[in-house]
């Protein structure tokens, strides 16, 4: 036992580790916040730089970067309305109007502690739970895959702020633009028009960045308003009393990240938006939920950090990355020698406690990292919009090209901008839209796997106590928001009758 | 501070980039500038990190810089109908692999030929895919397993429609004629879980993919997928042998990963590049690596490697169009 314990502080504390981890953070911070430059392409590109670095020190610089940029994507989400990653989208909704009413200190200042402490509880959940999350994530096939989904897309409600049959529609139309490209199941060809380009459908990120990014630049012009100087006049920090109504969500928002993480295939862009949706539906404030509220902005981030150590899980305790980043993760582990799953846990115990200590040093630096660089992002809400404005915009562009180097996704961020205004002007929320986008194909993949693997019997969706928890979750989910439009049909009809 | 010293090196390597870029090179010799490897598939994935593996190693033995541009798309048929439109030929090298072949055959309005457009320099590495099972399924072979498949429908997962592990099973199909039914998943993060817990009756992985698992006994190698066993399961046989009998004898599939360049290559750069490569894989670092990705050293270049790639286009193209999974 003592020998083991040396030998993991030998593995872990060197300076390279230190330095891998401060740069690791470093990096994914400024690459998370560029808009379209994700951490799984930061950690991509950082991959053949740890060919020759030792096992330890790659990793732990790989799982910097990731840390670094799930972070680092709700800082531009918040002041430029613009995610720097997918999973960030959610934090725009009360982020930016925070950042509007001169509050961007204070949202940036929820993110990080939000993303902070679900880092840390994601962590410890790695540490410690590693085999048991891992098994039930091995029960999870498609029709129990299926279920979580359903019960994912009630969220739409929640985000349609007040108009919720626009809040359909959006989500109609997402799935209806999920649909193009080759069909996953027989690679039959969906509305592509025969255009070479639409073969792989839609990307994500010009579709996310025209949506939310462009419609702020198109208003700015169509409405010519007079250069508005938004100065961050609200200097106030997040108080004990706000961080002590954020924190109940903050913690719901991790375990939830944990639990999404640790199943293979979700992804922290669904986790965040669960944790948000959770977070309104029991929140005192939930009417504020929208127009710039904190704990909103601190259940989103929870929710998409507290996916970054259990994404681990999957990979360490069986060997299957659950997501690209940790696909490639897993590429560096093979690169030296090793490999993941139930023997790395027999065979090389010392250094996967070398790592966890390093993930858990992540998280501090992560902390020091974004608490030194609040004060220089949240000076971004100061500039006037006429420079601001033109700047954001040449980020959008060259975020977008950078994804698939590809001209044709800058017409697609465009042309999803042009729909975005048109949104906005008519009271449609974006946000269900995106949803609609991300969970429609999984939706339609696991419905139709379940039935290829059950040859049609339809029995195989009540298979087990997985699917009939969440059967029961996505029931009570609808009652509660069959209840909540009624109940707010009938206070808005009241207020008509006393208004005649 | 072996992190400083890496740092430092790719400054200079960057700093050298410009300056070559600046001055541009007067040698004669093939390279005369930076030379581009295209990567038709997102960064991150096997066929990305074979390819600067190689540029890397390549690096030490050219006059000039090496880049890596991931061109991802269609498959991988995007990148490839870049390198087949010819702008800067002279310089472009694209590392293809099984998408190459097996793309003509499933994605419609492909603008190039994948044989007639292009130049074959060399097969790098070869990658086995192996036939699997859940730890605990009854089958332990091949011939146990067709034999109670000419009984009942079973269904097969893989990482995706149009992929060599999808392509494996259907060719499994097609040459013994059962009851196989596909079931595609988003990568091999699905696919896997989907083969140990059951729920799918078998399917092709990778080798590097499936080794740990097997090694866990999660899941049982039934055969692996390449003419000769692999020297990392010596105890498993290939599908030609353990399907003798069943129409098997000629079964054969392997991911490779080679690279290609536009037809108006020129000959002399062709065959430094083959010297070149031939070198570069006999390197200990080389071997090292594909020691990690489970792979063996390709042997075919130029005119075999061009008769290779023709025999597998009229043979994905049969299969394709026998599974329906056709333009």
């Amino acid at each position: 036992m003592m020998e083991n314990f040396t030998e993991v502080l030998s593995l872990f504390l060197s300076v390279d580790n230190f330095i891998a981890i401060i740069i690791g953070v470093v990096i994914g911070v400024v690459i998370g916040a560029i808009p379209g430059l994700t951490a799984t392409m930061a950690v991509a590109l950082a991959l053949p730089f740890t060919f020759s670095l030792e096992p330890v020190t790659a990793i732990l610089l790989l799982v910097g970067i990731y840390k670094g940029g799930m972070y680092g994507g709700s800082i531009t989400a918040i002041l430029i309305k613009t995610p720097g990653s997918p999973a960030s989208a959610c934090t725009l909704l009360d982020g930016y109007p925070m950042a509007q009413k001169g509050q961007a200190t204070k949202a940036l200042q929820t993110a990080l502690y939000s993303s902070c402490i679900a880092d840390f509880i994601s962590n410890l959940s790695l540490i410690f739970f590693a085999s048991y999350l891992a098994k039930i994530a091995m029960n999870f096939g498609p029709p129990e895959f299926f279920w979580l989904i359903c019960f994912s897309l009630t969220i739409i409600v929640s985000v349609s702020g007040e108009a919720i049959i626009k809040g359909l529609i959006a989500a109609c139309l997402g799935i209806i633009v999920s649909c193009i490209g080759l069909d996953q199941m027989y690679g039959t060809e969906r509305m592509t028009f025969g255009h070479y380009d639409l073969m792989d459908g839609i990307s994500f990120v010009p579709l996310m960045i025209g949506l939310f990014a462009i419609p702020e630049v198109i208003d700015f012009y169509y409405t010519k308003a007079q250069p508005h100087i938004i100065k961050n006049v609200d200097k106030s920090k997040l108080s004990l009393q706000e961080f002590k109504q954020c924190l109940k969500s903050i913690i719901r928002g991790s375990f939830i990240g944990v639990i999404i993480g640790s199943i293979p295939g979700t992804g922290a862009t669904a986790s965040a938006f669960i944790s948000y949706s959770e977070a309104k539906r029991t929140s005192p404030r939930r009417a504020n939920f929208g127009k710039g509220e904190p704990e909103g902005v601190a259940a989103s981030e929870a929710g998409n950090n507290g996916v970054a150590g259990a994404t681990l899980i999957p990979l360490l305790s069986l060997g299957i990355p659950g997501d690209i980043i940790t696909a490639i993760i897993l590429g560096a582990f093979m690169i030296h020698g090793l490999t993941p799953g139930p023997l790395m846990f027999q065979q090389n115990l010392s250094l996967i406690y070398a790592i966890f200590c390093g993930i858990m040093l992540s998280s501090i630096v992560l902390f020091i990292v974004g608490n030194l660089t609040i004060k220089y992002f949240s000076k971004v809400s100061d500039l006037p919009k006429p420079i601001l404005l033109p700047i954001v915009l040449l980020f959008c562009v060259f975020g977008t090209y950078a994804v698939n180097n590809s001209i044709f996704d800058i017409g697609v961020m465009f042309a999803f901008g042009i729909m975005g205004f048109f949104f906005a002007k008519m009271g449609i929320a974006a946000a269900p839209f995106l949803i609609g986008f991300i969970l429609g194909p999984m939706f339609e993949d696991n419905l139709h796997r379940s039935l290829l693997i059950s040859k049609g019997d339809l029995s195989i969706f009540v298979r087990g106590p997985i699917t009939w928890f969440f059967i029961a979750l996505t029931i009570a989910s609808l009652i509660f928001v069959i209840r909540r439009w009624h109940q707010g049909r009938t206070v808005n009809a009241e207020v008509d009758q006393n208004l005649e | 501070m072996k992190f400083w010293n890496k740092k430092i090196a790719s400054f200079i390597a960057v700093g050298g980039m410009f300056a070559a870029m600046a001055t541009g090179a007067q040698a004669d010799e093939w390279p005369t500038k930076t030379v581009k490897l295209i990567v038709p598939y997102a960064a991150g994935g096997t066929t990305d990190i074979t390819t600067r593996k190689i540029a890397e190693l390549l690096t030490d033995k050219l006059d000039e810089n090496i880049i890596v541009e991931n061109r991802p798309g269609a498959g991988s048929t995007k990148g490839t109908s870049m390198l087949a439109k010819g702008r800067g030929a002279s310089h472009v090298l694209l590392m293809a692999s099984p998408g190459h072949v097996i793309g003509p055959a499933i994605y419609p309005g492909i603008d190039y030929d994948p044989v007639k457009d292009f130049k074959f320099i060399r097969n790098i590495i070869d990658v086995p895919n192996v036939m699997v099972v859940s730890g605990d399924s009854p089958y332990n072979t091949v011939a146990e397993f067709i034999e109670d498949a000419k009984n009942k429908e079973m269904t097969f997962g893989s990482s995706g429609v149009g992929g060599s592990l999808h392509m494996s099973g259907e060719l499994l199909k097609s040459m013994t004629g059962l009851n196989l039914t596909h079931v595609p998943f988003r990568g091999s993060g699905e696919s896997v879980p989907a083969v140990i817990s059951g729920d799918v009756d078998f399917s092709f992985e990778n080798l590097p993919v499936a080794m740990p698992h097997i090694k866990a006994g999660k899941m049982k190698a039934l055969a692996v997928t390449t003419a000769e066993r692999s020297p990392y399961l010596p105890d498993v046989p290939t599908m030609q042998e353990a399907g003798k009998g069943y129409g098997l004898e000629t079964f054969k599939v392997s991911a490779w990963f080679g690279l290609i360049a536009h037809k108006s290559f020129s000959e002399e750069a062709s065959l430094k590049m083959q010297k070149l490569l031939d070198e570069v894989i006999k390197t200990e670092d080389f071997k090292e690596f594909m020691k990690t990705r489970g792979a063996v050293a390709g042997v075919q270049a130029g005119d075999d490697f061009k008769a290779f790639i023709q025999d597998e286009v009229k043979k994905w193209a049969v299969v394709a169009e026998k599974a329906n999974v056709k333009k």
